[in-house]
């Protein structure tokens, strides 16, 4: 049957002219502007000066990023006085290979790599990190990789993803997986 | 600004049914239809179900593409997808021939030229594809 389409596929008024119109065509939208809590702000605002900051707990010096105001296993508060630095260079503990299914405003074309970073300094993963110049099929656990910077840093206070172009080997012996497996979130 | 600015939509089509179907390709043609119920009202845009009695409609009529204005909403500042990008209002719209009100809209070009009870006419596109928007607007009858 020709009617074996999904109606997302099926024509149109204008797609058929000569045809009775059995499809119309809708749209749902909304803008909207999601606001970001005082430790996303500070997090964002570090990443402007191309700064990592994560807290390190008063109790047990977990040393956690991004920022999260407590510790889940101490369950005590974490505050601007307990916020550190840690490295733009880490290691990839974990990653996903992603083939970008072309739907309505899908941006993306190629296969990509999203990866969980654990950063020098700091004991949590940052995860969703993109990944450059290297090929899919060559990313591994283990292998250390350093932040590419964008040069406009406009964007910062979203996240990482609007400062950090993508992060790319350093260049530096892989590590051996044993040594952050107590690491991998 | 505290926050970040995102944009949530998708697209997606509908079957519309043989009823409204029919009312969209009348529109295709530049013609509006109704539905005529078995007490004889006629119900614009067409519904496929009389909504007094839950029976099914008889049949689709031809209406005038005039009518009044019954109530309206001005929208001063339009926003991204709406259908002008100048201020305009929201109106129902009595069709001569109806005896229920169509939801569309008026470019009349200020608030002050609109009042209810006003006489508009649909101006319709030269390009049709069989939906709603195939009329661009009513305007203030004599101003098509
Ligand atoms: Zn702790």
């Amino acid at each position: 049957m020709a009617d074996d389409k999904p109606p997302q596929d099926k024509p149109t008024g204008a797609e058929e002219p000569d045809k009775p119109v059995r499809f119309m065509r809708q749209m749902v939208s909304l803008d909207y502007i999601a606001h970001q809590s005082p430790l996303a702000r500070r997090y964002g605002a570090a990443l402007a000066e191309k700064r990592v900051v994560g807290q390190r707990c008063p109790k047990c010096s977990l040393v956690y990023v991004p920022l999260r105001g407590f510790c889940p296993l101490c369950v005590v508060e974490m505050t601007e006085n307990d916020e550190v630095d840690v490295s733009d260079h880490g290691t990839i503990t974990t990653f996903t290979i992603i083939t970008p299914i072309q739907y309505y405003g899908q941006q993306e074309r190629e296969d990509y790599t999203l990866a969980s970073i654990l950063l020098d300094g700091a004991d949590q993963t940052i995860g969703q990190q993109r990944l450059g110049s290297i090929d899919n099929s060559e990313v591994r656990p283990g292998i250390r990789v350093k932040a590419v910077w964008k040069d406009d840093l406009s964007g910062a206070e979203s996240g990482t993803g609007g400062a950090i172009e993508h992060w790319e080997p350093s260049g530096e012996p892989d590590v051996d997986p044993a040594e952050f497996e107590e690491h991998v979130s | 600004m505290a926050g970040n600015e995102w944009t949530l939509e998708f697209p997606y089509r509908r079957s519309v049914g043989p009823i409204v179907g029919e009312f969209l390709t009348a529109l295709r043609k530049g013609e509006l239809k109704g539905a005529r119920t078995a007490s004889g009202r006629v119900i614009v845009p067409a519904l496929e179900y009389d909504p007094e009695t839950g029976e099914p409609v008889e049949e689709l009529v031809a209406v005038a593409d005039h009518g009044t204005v019954t109530s309206f909403a001005w929208i001063a500042e339009p926003k991204r997808h709406q259908p002008l990008d100048r201020p305009f209002a929201f109106a129902h719209i009595r069709l001569e021939g109806a005896d229920t009100d169509l939801f569309h809209l008026v470019d009349a070009g200020s608030e002050e030229a609109m009042s209810i009870g006003m006489a508009v006419e649909a101006s319709w596109r030269d390009e049709r594809d069989g939906s709603i928007t195939d009329i661009a607007a009513f305007v203030p009858t004599g101003d098509a």
